[in-house]
């Protein structure tokens, strides 16, 4: 025991008394992923604000008597041009008005090219059409152009196209009939706030327990791996080891030692990046609160043990397995290039629940690594069993152990050793 | 007291070593069929050529690497058996052992104390003698890795002996040493054999087995070729240095006499 603790203490003396190394690997990752997430979140919303901003430039043909005002006190933000006046925008000379073909094409081209945000076309007699309807006659059809790739043409489609026509048929349906409550029928959910029917805590949940488990793997993997390899391929590398294998400590008080200095190590980088994420939140998505997006992030206590001993267990597991990779390799270079695949492999399977619905089926608990996934995601929507929990918890514990007693094995082969 | 008693270490290689070393059997006797005894108070030189197995003769001793055959003995316990009872009693010492690079020298050595079970108090005392008498005090904080290659192998020389061993193995002990601080550590080991403790080397110089050992053992293509005092071995192959004495023994293993 005591062996194990002075190699433990060691291990964490490299990395707690080293200023350099705490900054590497505390301070600089949480800075980076603070920073770019509130560059990626000020940037888009500078971008909406600026489509927002924007005087969308709308090319009308036909334009039925009266429409230009209508668009314009419904989007007083918007240029409206016709046939006669898109010269203008175009910078072509037309030497006298063009033809509708010609004035069409030439307005599509600028639309692709993203110098003209949204055309809209009626029908040439669509004033008398509309007035002289007849039941059985073909109804008129407005047309409208844009393009999706451009913010401003996508931008001025949706509030345009999508609902400035649609209040434009209303006023003009007003004309036709007296009474339009007749025409309506009924409404769906045009007065009743109370709609949305879910347990607060469960949704919160199912948001959390969508992304913790893919978080976790990261954090707890991405944490331990740098320093895991550095510390057994590290020291193999700079003959280091050696000095502690002729030292009367058994080689598994070494292997422990070295792991549970890991499993600390990985445990404190997620609690500082999950702690940074949770309170520069506001700044990384913008500044919508968890009120605002209506979801109850709270846990209860038996929920942050039940999470606290599972994650103490995932950790000694990572750990070993980045440990036992490690001892099979000969340099740093080497080690890293082993651990990237496994690296590869818990990320998906943290991914893989992030897609799944339904119940997971009860032997999927014996899987080592996934159930993990499953699990965590399970306390967080309170839809786990104890049964289940003390599988996850028993395997992943049981796993570790498996790989601790290979590595101490390892240890003691000369030729893995390589000394 | 340590009895070696027909030490056979085989190793096999790979390809890749295979290619290295230009053979093609895949099986290389590094020692054959060894048996040597050395005793408390003596200094005893493993004297060879590269590539002898010397090193792998001290290896074996210090439990990094374990025999083919044979038995090994080291203060009554059996390497194979007893392996962390064997690494309490010595302090072993060779050029590819280094310390840990970003520790200071002054970390590694209660470090290693610790490691060893040794009171805080006697971990002081060692402090200062071994960092007084090697002259360590000046750099006792620096980390390993701002040390010059001198101030280094002091620093593992101290940091092996922090526990006091009755028994230390030092493979090539002034490999790289300049010639004043290998005197020093010469001197040291004297000091050491006079206190009582048995101090086994190993060297391919002859001039530092003649100085330094009170009993040699010339080891020639992992056999033992001969054993005995300076005088002893002189004496058995007429020769008039160590190294002429070396050249009549390799003749004779090589004509497989």
């Amino acid at each position: 025991m005591e062996g194990i603790r002075q190699i433990c203490s060691k291990e964490l003396a490299r990395v707690f008394k080293d200023g350099k190394m705490l900054i590497s690997v505390f301070i600089f990752p949480v800075a980076i992923m603070i920073v770019v997430m509130s560059l990626v979140s000020s940037l888009s919303s500078r971008a909406e604000k600026d489509v927002e901003a924007h005087k969308s430039i709308v090319y009308v043909e036909n334009a039925p008597e009266g429409f230009e005002n209508f668009l314009l006190s419904a989007d007083q933000e918007c240029s409206i041009y016709t046939k006669e006046t898109i010269a203008d925008v175009l910078e072509t000379e037309w030497k006298k008005t063009p033809d509708d073909t010609q004035a069409k094409e030439a307005v599509k081209t600028a639309i692709k090219e993203g110098k003209i945000d949204l055309m809209i076309a009626f029908p040439k007699d669509f004033t008398k059409r509309v007035n002289s309807y007849q039941a059985g006659e073909e109804i008129p059809q407005i047309k409208t152009y844009y393009n999706p790739s451009e913010d401003y043409s996508k931008a001025a489609f949706e509030v345009i196209s999508n609902s400035v026509l649609e209040s434009y048929r209303q006023s003009l349906l007003a004309q036709r009939v007296d009474d339009m409550e007749e025409l309506t029928v009924f409404t769906v959910n045009s007065d009743n706030p109370d709609m949305i029917l879910r347990d607060k805590e469960k949704a919160g949940g199912k948001v959390l327990g969508m992304l913790l488990p893919y978080f976790v793997t990261i954090l707890l993997f991405a944490g331990a791996m740098g320093i895991g390899t550095d510390m057994i391929a590290g020291e193999k590398e700079r003959g280091t080891l050696a000095s502690l294998l002729v030292s009367p400590v058994k080689r598994s008080s070494i292997v422990l030692g070295k792991v549970f200095a890991l499993m600390i190590i990985s445990g404190a980088t997620s609690v500082v990046y999950v702690a940074a994420m949770v309170a520069f939140m506001p700044q990384m998505m913008g500044g919508l609160s968890s009120e605002e997006l209506g979801i109850d992030l709270t846990l209860k206590p038996e929920q942050i043990a039940m999470l606290a001993f599972l994650l103490i267990a995932i950790a000694f597991l990572y750990s070993a397995i980045i440990v036992l990779v490690s001892v099979f390799a000969k340099t740093i270079k080497e080690a890293n290039s082993y651990v990237m695949p496994v690296y590869m492999v818990i990320l998906i399977l943290g991914i893989t629940t992030m897609f799944t619905t339904g119940a997971p089926k009860e032997w999927f608990y014996v899987i080592p690594i996934y159930n993990t996934s499953l699990t965590l995601q399970g306390i967080l929507t309170q839809e786990v069993t104890m049964t289940q929990y003390g599988m996850t918890l028993g395997v992943t514990l049981l796993a570790g152990g498996i790989l601790i007693a290979a590595i101490a094995k390892a240890f003691e082969s000369e030729k893995v050793m390589a000394i | 007291m340590i009895e070696i008693k027909n030490l056979t270490k085989i190793y096999r290689l790979n390809k890749k070593q295979m290619k290295e070393s230009k053979t093609t059997n895949p099986i290389k006797t590094a020692v054959d069929d060894l048996s040597l005894t050395a005793k408390p108070g003596e200094i005893y030189g493993l004297l060879g050529p590269n590539g002898a197995g010397k090193t792998t003769t001290l290896r074996c001793i210090s439990t990094i690497i374990k025999p083919t055959k044979g038995e090994i003995c080291v203060s009554g316990y059996e390497v194979q058996k007893e392996p962390e009872k064997v690494r309490e009693e010595i302090g072993f010492l060779t050029g590819d052992i280094k310390l840990d690079p970003q520790f200071s020298v002054d970390y590694l050595f209660e470090f290693f104390g610790r490691l060893h079970k040794v009171p805080a108090e006697k971990i002081k005392a060692r402090k200062e003698e071994l960092f007084t008498y090697f002259g360590m005090k000046d750099f006792a904080q620096k980390k390993i890795k701002e040390l010059s290659t001198g101030m280094a192998q002091k620093a593992a020389i101290a940091v092996c002996l922090v526990h006091d061993p009755d028994i230390i193995i030092f493979d090539e002990p002034t490999n790289g040493l300049d010639i004043v601080t290998a005197r020093s550590v010469t001197d040291y080991l004297k000091k050491l054999r006079d206190e009582g403790k048995l101090i086994i080397i190993s060297t391919h110089i002859m001039s530092e087995a003649e100085k330094l050992c009170d009993r040699i053992g010339m080891i020639i293509d992992g056999r033992k070729a001969a054993e005995g005092s300076l005088e002893e071995i002189l004496h058995e192959t007429d020769a008039q240095d160590l190294e002429d004495a070396f050249f009549v023994l390799y003749k004779n293993q090589k004509e497989g006499r």
